[in-house]
């Protein structure tokens, strides 16, 4: 070991230990006495408002069946959709999954007025949507008092928010295709079927109304898909689609959306 | 002393030790940069778009969905309520809290490598400091020099400051070089946020401020320099009082990895903030990570690991000049 070397290393880590001394109380006092200052927006870029020509862009917001609860293999119908899409398409497919398990109409109000939705909502060719079956069924609280009046107080503060998530969604881009996904009756096989099939059927006739009210809108019924044989097509929790529901939903979903798209 | 000094550099590089430690430093960082470039293809591949916005959006939507899961401890959840807010705020200002590049991933490495692998790395230095030369015999040669033996302890502590310091700075640029050739050295001047403070379960986003990554992660060095040095010090002290390296080296190991697994189940039992090996993860701090116990912050950790530090330093010349070598 030559003298060289070892002196050498000595001055330098000698060094590097002043700097990160430096370092160390440099930390301490930005933590406790740097003034927290304003973030102004030319200190960050700013986010670009194109539309990518070669790609379909999709957004899928809602609820859990966005979402693809109860699908074993975890793609839900948003994912199915995708899927089909890259398959019969040679455009690049973006998908921005949005769905949240749980949601209900008034948090969706909510979540489309978000800065960096609104930046994909812009963006997007489609926008699909599932919601309401937590508006309605309540955790399946519904099922076990049907009491009309409920369900019409449910109903009025549903319309009013899909209202405005479609005034919202439609002033941020006026092109792009919305697709409400209708609801069905999962409970169709239990007693007290009439009275639950006519609530969705309301439900759902009132959200056919509301889309028929905005240009591009499109309402994608679901109730016909799960009316017979039901449990075939429900997974274990008896409320959400398994897979073969998904692919029933997705299967007319796709079809709309590569119409809109020209593909084939 | 300067001499003294030397001579324990010296014997350090002799023993190659700080080869073998970047050698492990080289081949972490390959397999991490590795695993890091293949996660950012499948999630590219997944939302068809390299946007980080959209994926960003992504995962504050993927921790949504999770806090809705009912099989959630209490602690868990409020982990990621703070960690989702924060993203949203990232979100909101329009910042990229990982920009791509070299800068990043070696904060990133840093900030997860200092409560564990860089006091291990430390540990391989520091623990046969003095229990070498047990073992070699030479300690009689070396005490029977007309030098007092305080002296020679302190200039093996110099030594092992020195090399600490050595270590830390290393792992850094072989990180910073390595991970380069795949990410692209771009990002030292990108902005940091900082200022998060956590309380009650809470983030409170009111002192936070812009920071250039490269003082960020100089901030981060720092922090990590103290983390290490007082582990370098308390194996040091170890060294001092158990004559085998091996025995010694496991009594630190121990604590370190005890350490690890206790930061994930004593939120409960709050004395435990007395324990070093608890203090360690300085840097979540500056990054606005919930403490492993309610209450600790960055100061009461800093001074717990410094009464830990003073009380080593003490045992340790207290117990070399006092021993009896034979």
């Amino acid at each position: 070991m030559n003298r060289k070397s070892v002196v050498s290393f000595t001055v330098f880590s000698a060094l590097l230990t002043l700097i990160l001394i430096f370092s160390l109380s440099w930390a301490l006092y930005d933590y406790y006495r740097a003034a927290p200052q304003p973030i102004k927006a030319s200190d960050t870029e700013t986010a670009v408002q194109t539309r990518e020509n070669e790609a379909m862009t999709i957004i899928a917001l809602g609820d859990s069946l966005t979402r693809g609860t109860g699908d074993e293999t975890g793609r839900g119908y948003v994912g199915i959709v995708s899927e089909q899409l890259k398959r019969d398409s040679d455009k690049q497919v973006i998908i921005h999954n949005i769905g949240i398990n749980g949601q209900r109409s008034a948090q969706l109000k909510e979540q489309v007025k978000k800065q960096e939705i609104q930046r994909q909502i812009g963006m997007a060719d489609a926008v699909l949507i599932t919601i309401g079956g937590n508006d309605l069924f309540q955790g399946g609280q519904t099922l076990m008092n049907i009491d009309p009046k409920e369900i019409e107080k449910a109903q009025n503060i549903y319309s009013a928010n899909i209202q405005s998530i479609f005034e919202t969604v439609r002033s941020i881009n006026s092109e792009a295709a919305i697709y409400l996904i209708g609801l069905y009756n999962p409970f169709i096989e239990l007693e007290d079927s009439e009275l639950t099939t006519r609530a969705v059927t309301e439900w759902n006739q009132r959200s056919a109304e509301l889309s028929s009210e905005f240009p591009r809108t499109i309402f994608v019924p679901t109730f016909d898909l799960f009316q017979l044989n039901v449990n075939d097509y429900l997974f274990s929790d008896k409320f959400h689609p398994n897979r073969d529901g998904y692919k029933m939903i997705a299967d007319r979903v796709a079809a709309l959306l590569s119409r809109q798209e020209g593909v084939k | 002393m300067i001499n003294l000094v030397q001579n324990e550099i010296m014997k350090l590089l002799a023993k190659k030790r700080l080869l073998v430690i970047a050698v492990i430093v080289a081949i972490l960082v390959g397999l991490f940069t590795y695993a890091q470039m293949k996660s950012v293809e499948t999630q590219r591949e997944k939302l068809g778009t390299s946007d980080w916005r959209a994926s960003l959006q992504q995962q504050i939507i993927d921790t949504q969905n999770r806090l809705g899961s009912s099989r959630l401890s209490d602690e868990w959840r409020e982990q990621l309520q703070i960690s989702m807010k924060q993203q949203q705020y990232y979100l909101d200002n329009n910042i990229n809290p990982s920009e791509p590049g070299a800068p990043t991933f070696v904060r990133m490495f840093i900030e997860n490598s200092s409560d564990l692998f860089i006091p291990l790395l430390v540990l391989v230095i520091a623990s046969d400091m003095v229990s070498s030369e047990h073992a070699l015999g030479s300690v009689k040669l070396l005490l029977t020099r007309p030098v007092k033996r305080g002296k020679i302890l302190l200039s093996k502590y110099i030594a092992l400051i020195l090399a600490v310091s050595a270590i830390v700075a290393m792992t850094a640029l072989i990180s910073y070089f390595l991970s380069g050739l795949i990410f692209g050295y771009k990002g030292l001047n990108a902005p940091i946020l900082t200022g998060f403070t956590v309380e009650n379960g809470n983030l409170d986003t009111s002192e936070v401020r812009l920071v250039s990554q490269w003082k960020f992660l100089l901030m981060d060095l720092g922090l990590v320099w103290f983390v290490a040095m007082v582990v370098a010090t308390l194996s040091f002290m170890v060294s001092v009082l158990v004559r085998s390296t091996a025995a010694g080296m496991g009594i630190m190991l121990a604590a370190l990895v005890s350490g690890a697994v206790l930061a994930n189940m004593v939120s409960s039992w709050t004395s435990a903030k007395y324990l070093f090996m608890i203090n360690l993860k300085l840097t979540g701090y500056l990054n606005g990570i919930a403490p492993p116990i309610e209450g600790m912050t960055l100061l009461s950790s800093i001074s717990v690991l410094l009464a830990w530090w003073a009380a080593a330093l003490f045992v340790a010349f207290f117990a070399f000049i006092r021993k009896d070598v034979f």
